[in-house]
């Protein structure tokens, strides 16, 4: 009978099902730990870029450049009447608007219209409050070219007409307001 | 049939496939009209809400804002189509892509599988090569051995029951 021992066979399986096990766990903790009801700041190839033209008209029927605003900080809001984190944000981007009235360089807020009819537009901040125009983005030019693919998304426009910020999804309380002061002392500061 | 079998007639048919493929998928379709530019280009992007559809026939909002923004660019007949769905893909990102760029990271698309199947066959011609070593070694003395015992036995009557 032969004594010799035969060579240890490489063994990968076990490594590999270790590999895939880390993988599913740091899947699982992302999930666990990101939350959903938070502000997100994103990127986008826009940020520092000119912001894109924006030709519309408001629900009023009065025309809305913003090639026009220019020297202004501006706030775009998408929105659509029937989207759930719309409605939720709604209260913090009122007391925004209350806010900016009184504020030393107020910005000027705008809802763009996102897939949603005047009329439900109309019906919504009647209902909710909101003072601030509307602007219309019937063909949906406006969101492209934002590349705004789902509502809620703000962004704002520096008074040079460069784009500086973008949020993804609901608005917390006093984010925007935040972030809008933190950017007017960035542009203050580099002038 | 003569069966062919030498390798340089197998690599011959090889690079003439690549190259038919190669010709055939660079072919120019001829003339279109805007339509076919619209759908051709909404074809190669995927609808930024929705799992696997295409912009072609994705009925989002999103997807018919992309579609009026195609419609404008080729309508106003200054951008090549690769230029429209390059701005499109720099509004929405390289996911926006059906088919992703060769390039970049995403390269890696393209070319993991070939690396996998490359080495996939490598792996095979060696397995089977290395099996075949095992299998088809020299009779050892005492192979022989054992054949010459059972050859010199005389058949019992056991053996034909």
């Amino acid at each position: 009978m032969s004594t010799e021992v035969a060579p240890r066979k490489k063994r990968l399986a076990p490594y590999i099902a270790a590999a895939v096990g880390v993988v599913v766990i740091a899947f699982l903790v992302v999930l666990a730990v990101s939350s959903p009801n938070e502000s997100t700041v994103s990127s986008s190839p826009l940020l520092g870029q000119p912001a894109p033209e924006v030709k519309s008209t408001t629900i009023e029927d009065q025309p809305f450049d913003l090639s026009r605003r220019r020297g202004s900080w501006v706030v775009f809001n998408f929105f659509n009447s029937t989207c759930v984190p719309c409605r939720q944000e709604h209260p913090y981007l009122l007391s925004f608007y209350d806010n900016q009235a009184t504020a030393p360089t107020p910005a000027e807020l705008y809802t763009i219209v996102n897939d949603d009819t005047d009329g439900a537009v109309e019906a919504y901040f009647e209902a909710n409050g909101g003072a601030w125009e509307k602007v219309r983005d019937d063909d949906g030019a406006i969101s492209v070219a934002f590349g705004v693919a789902k509502v809620p998304e703000t962004w704002i426009i520096d008074p040079n007409g460069f784009v500086r910020l973008r949020i993804l999804g609901a608005l917390t309380e006093n984010f925007l307001d935040e972030q809008l002061t933190r950017l007017q002392q960035e542009f203050e500061g580099a002038q | 049939m003569k069966v062919v079998k030498s390798w340089p007639m197998w690599m011959l048919m090889a690079i003439l496939v690549v190259a038919l493929l190669a010709v055939g998928s660079n072919r120019s379709d001829g003339p279109r009209t805007q339509e076919d530019r619209i759908d051709a280009i909404s074809k190669r992007l995927a609808c930024p809400t929705c799992d696997g559809e295409s912009v072609f026939v994705s009925q989002a909002s999103a997807a018919q804002a992309i579609r009026n923004e195609i419609a404008r660019q080729v309508s106003e007949g200054l951008q090549s189509d690769e230029e429209i769905v390059g701005f499109i893909e720099q509004r929405f990102g390289g996911q926006v892509l059906l088919v992703p760029r060769a390039t970049g990271l995403d390269a890696l698309v393209w070319a993991l599988p070939v690396a996998v199947f490359v080495c996939s066959v490598a792996g095979l011609v060696f397995a089977f090569r290395r099996w075949k070593r095992q299998q088809g070694g020299e009779a050892t003395d005492e192979d022989r051995a054992i054949v010459a015992a059972l050859l010199s036995e005389d058949p019992t009557e056991e053996d034909y029951r």
